[in-house]
């Protein structure tokens, strides 16, 4: 019941920050999110800078340059969009540390094992992905070419799709081997 | 495309969540009622898949690289319902597992890469696929690619018409669409090229592994 309750709140947060257009209100809102975050706080808003700062850098400066030269240039938009989406991607890895997602769905047995096995899989495929990727490396003298690559790649892309075939019969089989599909 | 939460409107994303709920209530039957029992282990497995699959590195010309989305594939050979579910789990798994992507955004993300990314490559592989089976799957994986890049562009360049303050200072994303689309398509069209190549080539591969079946 606590992690759903905070998954809501999290949610509602998330969306009662897009309708604040005050940057003096969303620098408070960050401060209150830091001090819920507790010692963990500077390392969260440091992830958080690190997540949006490629995006944001581009769309600041872009904005920054077109804005200037046509002479409407509002540096409350720029503080306004930077505390927003800083406030929000610290907000969100504070609510990944402290929400299971498993627990928080857990009213729904299917959506829960759904959630699970997704993420087991992607992680078991993201294994196999690392040992392709060292594979071509420790196999390759001379840095491989761009067919090499693009072959590798295609080989890659193919084998993980023929990994997560077997893997979802295997799956299957075991799940009804152990009376998961009986009612 | 990934776009952050933040720029995208309430006024926007909202009802993107109402018309994405729709094609997911609509997805999920159809997934279950093509698949048996399996579909759970189905489902979640292909997830997987296209989690990885966007990990995989498209090699560009000069030695960089940018990531694959794998949807082009994902729907030429599960079809467009199975690749859009797939896809909108895994972009539920990143926002509330790993806190990637965004809140906001899922809906748009979700409609944009797993649904008209998806749709596209199916419809250009079963358009053309009699005529020439490896020049669809080029175009499969380029549109996979390409449109959902145009559907972000458009939304993300009509935030500065649906929100603004009174003096017609932006809210969330400031650019309109003269910037907007041509910023996002032209790289995504050189990406989409990779893409299709890593269609055809995956394809191919599936077949071969499959004894020359078409899967």
């Amino acid at each position: 019941v606590r992690d759903r309750l905070l998954l809501g709140l999290y949610l509602t947060a998330v969306v009662a920050v897009t309708t604040v257009h005050d940057p003096a209100a969303l620098a408070l809102a960050l401060a209150a999110v830091l001090a819920l975050a507790g010692r963990a706080g500077l390392r969260l808003l440091r992830r958080a800078l690190l997540a949006v700062a490629l995006f944001n850098g581009v769309v600041t400066a872009t904005y920054v340059i077109l804005a200037t030269l046509e002479g409407r240039l509002s540096w409350h938009y720029v503080a306004l969009v930077n505390l927003r989406v800083l406030l929000l991607a610290t907000l969100t890895f504070l609510a990944v540390e402290r929400i299971d997602p498993f627990r928080a769905l857990a009213f729904s047995p299917s959506l829960t094992y759904l959630l699970t096995l997704a993420y087991s899989q992607s992680m078991v495929l993201r294994r196999s992905l690392e040992e392709f990727r060292l594979a071509l490396r420790s196999r390759s003298p001379t840095p491989p070419g761009l067919r090499e690559r693009y072959r590798h790649s295609a080989v890659t892309a193919g084998s993980l799709l023929q990994k997560a075939l077997a893997d979802a019969g295997e799956t299957a089989q075991a799940l009804r081997s152990r009376g998961f599909f009986d009612d | 495309v990934h776009v952050p939460d933040g720029f995208i409107a309430p006024v926007v994303y909202l009802p993107l969540y109402g018309v994405a709920a729709g094609f997911w209530a609509y997805g999920a039957r159809r997934v279950r009622a093509s698949l048996d029992e399996d579909t759970l282990p189905y489902l979640a497995v292909l997830t997987g898949l296209a989690f990885v699959l966007s990990m995989v590195a498209i090699p560009l010309p000069g030695g960089t690289t940018v990531h694959a989305a794998g949807i082009g594939l994902l729907a030429v050979v599960f079809g467009v319902w199975t690749a859009f579910m797939a896809v909108s789990l895994v972009l539920v798994m990143q926002a509330l597992l790993f806190g990637e992507g965004g809140v906001t955004s899922l809906p748009l993300n979700a409609l944009a890469m797993g649904l008209v990314g998806a749709a596209a490559a199916w419809t250009a592989y079963r358009g053309l696929g009699r005529a020439t089976r490896r020049g669809a799957l080029f175009l499969a994986g380029l549109l996979s690619v390409a449109l959902p890049a145009a559907l972000v562009a458009l939304v993300l360049g009509l935030q500065p018409l649906v929100a603004h303050a009174e003096d017609g200072t932006p809210l969330f994303f400031p650019f309109g669409l003269s910037v907007t689309v041509p910023a996002l398509l032209a790289p995504h069209l050189v990406i989409g090229l990779g893409e299709g190549v890593l269609t055809v080539l995956g394809h191919d591969l599936v077949q071969r592994l499959r004894g020359g079946h078409s899967p």
